[in-house]
């Protein structure tokens, strides 16, 4: 069964994971403190957690190639890192091929699974991440997958069969929230309680769960209340890509100049998923135009 | 003694029948029979419990008084008229013998408990005892003087009791008897023989006699009609003429009459002690039915009937049930509710046991607490309480009884149970039903007065309410609420608001069960389930035949019931089923998994077993929870009939399917839901006939021709299969069926196939000629143009060419080629679907897998749609015009078939939701609207349909409103770590869900124009700020261009504004033109110019004033103007600028001013000195490029965005106001309405 359920001592370090409290887990917790079964699994939260703080590099120096050869989930960490460093086709290499050889390692389904997923390879990915054993983060996974692929009614039967075996369990209830983001109506509202509870409260207030919350206000139509949230966010984390790149979606919705905040991601982040699209689409418009052959007097 | 205390409440009848005059009675000890003797000589017997007469026995002569079952075996006896005493068995439903002696009517009759005997009494004055084994009589006892009416036996001594008109009653002891026919030397037939025609009792041999009087009882002043023996105690008790019911007490050596119950006022017929309680019963022809304290000797209840005098009693020997017959039937009836009155609260049940003791049981633990309080004092002795309700919030109990038109208490329970005290405070009052409302009021229902009064915990009124007329009880009716009750309607009554809610027409409701989350409730009334929900919509009703006496409902929304005999669930789509029988009537308080709490009759908590899989399962399958389901499959026995045909029933076969061992049932089922795979291999195992034939239909239907050709090869078709391996292209295989049908020598099938083949004209002509169809052969080679071969057959049959005549022949017809190998592999078969639940059983229960292949399976269907399209085509060009036509239209049969299913597929696919495209697709969909298209990131299209719409050609305008709109439409969630935000598409309408009716948000909508950009370009425009304000009203052209209006009426307003912007657009180019020519900016001065030049700048000074502007604004261009023309001193021009400015009063006080002193200037000479193109008297437009006036009536092109006119030659250039579309281009105006 899941090692991270609501008994074991791993539940706190993975629900602040969860809640993206990635230096909590990297300070909070030392995996010397935990039972000799669950150092690894703590170890694998911090690598994470690193990776997701940038901090790629310290991961794959951390990591030996005989430790990697020794324990797949190690492997699976690098193969992580290393895509999350710049994309390359090694990593994805190496993770289909943990993908084939260690499918049954719960760290490698849920790494390998998000290197694939991001490589493009999302039905290869759902299909590892299926063979998880009552696995909540799979199930996010598979879930987020699912919505990123249009296919809402596959992540919602796979919430419901979540919340049959995890009921009220953190990582159920915002697999739901994302797919309710999707599904919009009342929906909509349901999701912003999920994150708002999490933004609203002191001990699992991040930038991220602030983010989320002001993504429903958004869709809700509450720009106000969502330009709020996102400034706390900032103000938490000024670098936070999540919410620059909504402030220049919230900026276009009221009609502010976003040229500011665009200016600020790209500082961050130049190869920023919108900052991209955005480019794309200048160009698509270029193309488009071209169509058309204007005369001026 | 009159019966001060008693109650007429209304009697608990059971049954009653209807006939002639009921003398004789008689319940069975164990089933819910009873037997009834009819004045008529008829015997009923009476299934009470379903009220059907079972059965009829007519043997009798007249009146049949006395009749009695036998307790253990199947027989009964009777007495009448006649005489005759007979016994009966019935089970074989006759009359087994005939006892004769009596030499009168025979009162009664009774079998003794457990000897052999019956004992009759006689008008003949004899009490007589028989032996039915032998059929002898054994016993006569004299000594009644008069008719002897009534004779039992004590139900364990030896003793006899009789009663007769003589006004005496008598105990006899017959031990005597008792111990001569025990007696180890049995009498001889002769020897009875003589004993009964002696006649009197005499002494044996030994000097006992058999029967003799032990003590004679008088005290009745009448005829005695009637005498019982207390069960236990040395009790009797008597009714006779003198309208009293005695009771006597006996000794060992003497007998005493103890008292006397006075109160009927006609003879008494009968009178019975009740079995268990201290009661006395009794019946008289005053038409009641009196109920009688045998301690006090006091009235307790009397029922009474309106025409009917009763003239007999009888008492279930087991359970609380009595009867009574009398002039038009019989009655059965109970004296008390047994119902205990119970309440639940979370995991306690508090009860009241038959003690009037108050106790609570915990499910938790399956302890029974002691006695908390004792309610002895509740209501009159006699009378059980009716409800309780709980208060969890004070721990106190609400208590109804029944007695005096009702009585409510109101109790607190002591913190814990210390034994039955009295409780110390007591709120009573009088009300039929009572029940908490609210953690501190509870409504109290008074039936008299068709009230019901809110009241707070001490006891006092607060509220009034009407109920509506003919309620008959209340119950709790959900927060707040309460359901009132009349016999044919219930209604939900809302306490706060006083008013009615809703009503349902179900009649005689009894009790109401509420399920535990509150969104539900059972209303029970006789035979009759109804669960509604909170509220009260029906959701399902159900009948029953037997009585419903309980419900309680499952945690999962299942409802238990229990009828007299049996505990039964329905589901909430009324599915219902038996869940286990029962022996005692219960009353069911709780389920919890496999237990089920009840009370029983003896207000005794009690725990039973059932087993919940069936209705789980149902339930499972009705909640489509495929995963439980097969939990349930796998780890019960839940196998047989009746579930494999309540899912073949439910249209479940492929679940059915899986339950199936038999090979005949499987493949019946593998039949109905389309699995060949199964059928199969079960026709394999079975291999008969019939089942390959329907095999093959089914396969051909699916197009499975492997199948078809394996059943058809099982059948030895041999036609069918040449045709199937032509239809399928497999020539090698046909080459093979014509081997076969020369081994078999089957002609017609080698001809057959031969023709198939197409290549074997020769061994077709030889065949013929084989067969002497000389024609035929001759024909065939003709058409095939084998001219030697005709002749070789003309001289065969001796025949020239010259006799022949042929009719028209065309080419020979040839099968058509293989285009396709079919025969290969299957065609796409007729898509059966997995079923979710054998994906379920695939996956063996991982979660995903549902999901994993119901993704993959609908893409097989897609494919499979193709395939199948493109083998319609195929076949298509394979259909030759003759060759066997009406062989192919089974195979377009087959796969016409198939297409339908198939297409059914694809739509479902689609409405399903966006299951292959983003939510942007949708909006592409759902809007014919570029603002949308923007917004999905299709700017080609978006592009398109405003050059469709407005002409638009030149788009670098639009861009940045483009990209706002589509960087406006997208949010970015932050998911998973590692894994990108998920993107969210943001909509128009927040609440909308409808996939057809999905539209993004476009930012900036019209007020927000107005009061940004457009106010922007005013105030620049009064500021003379004409750079600033183009560019702002350029903007806001751009953004009103590329829009989405909510309603036609902003539509219409934005496209005014819309043109407003333009108007200012063009005014401030007009402006901007005229300044640029003056050259440096401030200056007025013309004189430096050339001639046209002038003309031309005071022209455009004029035309300032032409776009429709403001009132503000246009008296700003036509002040600009005034003073323009005075200071270059063309005063007739100034002259009509200043007029219009002060006709029109726009502008300010100064403006005014100086218009009327120019004006009075001007008036002067109003002449121009330079001729300017400009008429203030005629209307017209100025052409935005040119800058010339456009007279009305003059040819020209329009921009068809914002309307500005052009002179004809700028046509196909683009509008210099909005800087996107063709002037004159094509478009019906900017459209923002979907």
């Amino acid at each position: 069964m899941d090692p991270f359920s609501s008994e074991g001592e791993l539940v706190n370090i993975h629900t602040a994971f969860a809640q993206a409290q990635y230096t909590s887990v990297l300070d909070d917790y030392n995996s010397s403190d935990f039972a000799e079964s669950n150092r690894l699994p703590v170890q694998i939260l911090q690598y994470r957690a690193q990776c997701e703080l940038g901090q790629c590099d310290e991961v794959l120096s951390s990591i030996s190639n005989g430790d990697a050869q020794k324990t797949p989930d190690l492997a699976a960490v690098r193969a992580l890192a290393k895509y999350l460093k710049n994309g390359s086709e090694d990593a994805v290499a190496e993770a289909e091929k943990l993908a084939e050889t260690q499918a049954d390692n719960l760290s490698v389904q849920l790494l390998c699974g998000t290197v694939l997923a991001r490589a493009g390879k999302a039905d290869q990915a759902v299909s590892l991440l299926s063979r998880h054993t009552g696995s909540l983060d799979a199930v996010a996974l598979i879930t987020q997958i699912q919505l990123q692929q249009n296919r809402t009614d596959l992540a919602l039967q796979q919430a419901k069969s979540a919340r049959s075996f995890a009921q009220d369990a953190l990582l159920v209830n915002l697999a739901e929230s994302w797919i309710g983001m999707r599904r919009g109506g009342e929906e909509y509202q349901k999701a912003f309680y999920v994150f708002e509870e999490l933004a609203q409260a002191p001990s699992s207030q991040t930038a991220t769960s602030l983010v989320a919350q002001a993504v429903a206000e958004m869709h809700m139509g509450r720009t106000e209340e969502a330009d709020a949230a996102l400034a706390r966010a900032l103000e938490l984390e000024p670098e936070s890509r999540a919410a620059l790149a909504n402030k220049v979606a919230l900026d276009a919705m009221v009609g502010r100049d976003g040229e500011e905040t665009r200016g600020k991601l790209e500082g961050v982040d130049k190869e920023h998923v919108l900052l991209a699209d955005m480019m794309a689409k200048r160009e698509a418009f270029q193309e488009a135009c071209k169509k058309y052959s204007p005369k001026f007097s | 003694m009159a019966a001060s205390s008693a109650s007429s409440s209304p009697m608990l009848t059971k049954f009653e029948s209807k006939s002639s005059r009921a003398k004789g009675l008689a319940f069975h000890p164990k089933r819910p029979w009873i037997l009834v003797s009819l004045h008529s000589s008829t015997i009923q017997l009476w299934d009470y419990r379903m009220g059907t007469l079972i059965d009829r026995f007519e043997e009798h002569d007249g009146p049949v008084r006395g009749i009695d079952f036998h307790k253990t075996q199947p027989l009964f006896v009777s007495g009448g008229d006649d005489y005759k005493i007979k016994v009966w068995s019935y089970q074989t439903r006759r009359c087994l013998f005939t006892l004769n002696g009596h030499l009168d009517y025979v009162r009664t009759v009774f079998f003794h408990h457990e000897l052999p005997w019956i004992i009759s009494a006689s008008d003949d004055q004899t009490i007589r005892i028989w032996n039915w084994q032998n059929r002898s009589l054994i016993c006569t006892m004299t000594g009644h003087n008069h008719y002897a009416m009534c004779a039992q036996f004590h139900p364990k001594e030896d003793l006899v009791a009789s009663a007769s008109l003589d006004q005496s009653v008598r105990v006899w002891d017959i031990s005597g008897l008792r111990k001569k026919h025990s007696a180890p030397t049995s009498t001889t037939f002769e020897d009875q023989m003589a004993v009964s025609r002696s006649g009197q009792d005499r002494a044996d041999m030994f000097g006992n006699t058999d029967a003799v009087v032990k003590f004679v009882l008088e005290g009745h002043d009448r005829g005695v009609n009637w005498v019982a023996f207390h069960p236990t105690l040395p009790l009797l008790v008597s009714a006779g003429d003198d309208r009293l019911v005695k009771l006597w007490r006996m000794s060992e050596t003497k007998a005493w009459e103890v008292d006397t119950c006075r109160g009927h006022f006609q003879n008494s017929s009968a009178a019975l002690f009740h079995p268990h309680q201290d009661l006395i019963l009794s019946v008289g022809e005053d038409k009641t039915i009196r109920v009688w304290d045998l301690n006090k000797r006091t009235s307790v209840q009397s029922f009474k009937r309106e025409n009917d005098r009763f003239w007999v009693l009888a008492a279930h020997p087991e359970i609380n049930l009595f009867a009574a017959g009398h002039d038009n039937g019989v009655m059965v009836f109970k004296l008390e509710r047994e119902r205990p009155a119970s309440a639940v609260h979370q995991n306690q049940l508090f009860y009241i046991t038959k003690e009037k003791h108050v106790r609570s049981y915990d499910f938790g633990k399956n302890v029974e607490s002691p006695s908390m309080l004792s309610l002895r004092k509740l209501g009159s002795p006699w009378t059980p309480p009716r409800t309780l309700s709980f208060n969890p919030a004070e721990r106190s109990i609400l208590v109804t009884s029944s007695a005096d038109n009702g009585v409510y208490e109101l109790i607190s329970l002591p913190r814990d149970a210390s034994g039955a005290v009295e409780p110390s405070n007591t709120l009573r009052g009088s009300g039929k039903s009572a029940v908490f409302v609210a953690r501190n009021r509870f409504a109290v229902f008074n039936q008299g007065n068709q009230q019901i009064d809110i009241k707070d915990l001490s006891n006092s009124t607060t509220k009034t309410l009407k109920p509506p007329p003919g309620t008959t009880d209340m119950v709790y009716g959900g927060p707040g609420c309460l359901l009132l009750i009349t016999p044919t309607t219930v209604y939900l009554y809302d306490i706060q608001q006083k008013k009615q809610l809703a009503e349902l027409a179900v009649s005689g409701v009894k009790y109401v069960v509420w399920s535990t989350d509150g969104l539900h409730a059972a209303l029970l009334s006789k035979h009759n389930v109804t669960i509604i929900n909170k509220s009260l919509e029906q959701v399902s009703t159900l009948h029953e035949t037997i009585r419903i006496k309980s419900a309680c409902w499952d945690d999962a929304g299942v409802l238990l019931y229990s009828t007299l005999n049996h505990i039964k669930y329905t589901l909430m789509n009324g599915d219902n089923g038996i869940v286990r029988t029962l022996e005692h009537t219960v009353y069911l308080v709780r389920v919890k998994g496999r237990s089920v709490y009840c009370l029983d009759r003896a207000s005794k908590p009690k725990l039973l077993t059932i087993d919940p899989t069936e209705y789980r399962f149902k339930l499972a399958l009705v909640k489509r929870h495929y995963d439980e389901m097969l939990n349930i499959i796998k780890n019960s026995s839940l196998v047989g009939q009746s579930i494999i045909s309540y899912l073949q029933k439910k249209g479940y076969p492929e679940i059915a399917l899986q339950f199936v061992q038999d090979p005949q049932t499987r493949f019946e089922l593998a039949i109905e839901c389309g699995n060949l795979d199964v059928a199969v291999e079960m026709a394999k195992e079975l291999d008969r006939p019939k089942l390959w034939q329907r095999l093959s239909t089914e396969a051909l239907a699916h197009g499975n021709h492997q199948v078809v050709e394996m059943t058809y090869q099982k059948l030895r078709q041999f036609d069918k299969l040449s045709f199937l391996y032509l239809a399928t292209g497999d020539g090698a295989k046909l080459q093979r069926m014509a081997k076969i049908a020369e081994h078999r020598g089957d002609m017609t099938s080698r001809f057959q196939n031969s023709l198939y083949l197409g290549n074997d004209v020769e061994s077709r002509i030889e065949m013929f000629q084989e067969l002497d169809q000389y024609p035929l052969a001759y024909l065939t080679a003709k058409a095939n143009g084998l001219e030697d071969r005709c002749q070789e057959i003309l001289e065969a049959s001796g025949m020239t060419e010259e006799q022949i005549v042929l009719p028209t022949m065309g080419k020979p017809v040839r099968p058509a080629k293989v285009v396709v190998k079919t025969h290969e592999r299957n065609w796409p078969a007729r898509s059966t679907g997995v079923s979710s639940f054998e994906k379920a059983l695939m996956a063996e229960g991982e979660e995903t897998g549902a999901g994993d292949t119901n993704g993959f399976a609908a893409d097989d269907d897609l494919l499979a749609s193709e395939e199948n399209g493109a083998a319609e085509g195929f076949m298509g060009d394979e259909h030759d015009d003759d060759d066997a036509a009406a062989g192919w239209d089974m195979g377009d049969d087959g796969a016409a078939g198939d297409e339908d299913d198939d297409f059914v597929d694809v739509s479902a696919e689609t409405s399903g939701g966006a299951a292959a495209g983003s939510e942007a697709d949708l909006w592409v969909r759902n809007s014919p609207l570029a603002a949308d298209h923007a917004a999905a990131g299709q700017f080609e299209s978006a592009m398109n349909l405003l050059s469709k719409q407005i002409g638009a050609v030149n788009f670098a305008p639009l861009e940045s409103r483009f990209l706002e709109i589509y960087a406006a439409s997208r949010t970015f969630l932050p998911a998973n770590a590692g894994l990108p935000p998920l993107v969210n598409f943001v909509r128009r309408t927040p609440l909308e869900t409808d996939s057809r009716k999905l539209l993004p948000f476009i930012p900036r909508d019209l007020s927000s124009v107005h009061a940004t950009e457009m106010a922007k370009g005013k105030a620049a425009m009064k500021a003379n700020k004409l750079a600033e304000g183009t560019a702002a009203f350029r903007s806001a052209l751009a953004l009103l261009t590329v829009n989405a209006a909510t309603s036609a009426a902003e539509a219409t307003e934005a496209t005014d504004a819309l043109h407003q912007a333009a108007q200012y657009l063009l005014a401030m180019a007009i402006e901007l033109e005229r300044r640029q020519l003056l050259g440096s900016a401030s200056s007025t001065d013309l004189s430096a110019l050339p001639e046209d030049k002038k003309k031309k700048v005071l022209e455009l000074s004029a035309y300032f004033t032409i776009p429709a502007l403001e009132p503000q604004h246009r008296a700003l261009t036509l002040f600009s103007a005034m003073n323009f023309a005075s200071r270059n001193r063309q005063m007739g021009s100034a002259l009509g600028f200043a007029n219009a400015l002060l006709e029109e009063g726009g502008g300010n006080a100064r403006f005014r001013e100086t218009a009327t002193r120019i004006k009075a200037q001007a008036e002067r000479s109003p002449t121009d000195p330079i001729a300017i193109d400009f008429d203030p008297f005629t209307r017209f437009a100025v052409c935005a490029a040119s800058y010339t006036p456009i007279y009305a009536g003059e040819p020209s092109v329009a921009c068809p965005l914002d309307g500005v006119l052009y002179q004809p030659r700028y046509k196909g250039v683009v509008c210099s106001v909005c800087q996107v579309c063709e002037v004159g281009g094509r478009g019906g105006g900017v459209r923002l309405m979907g």
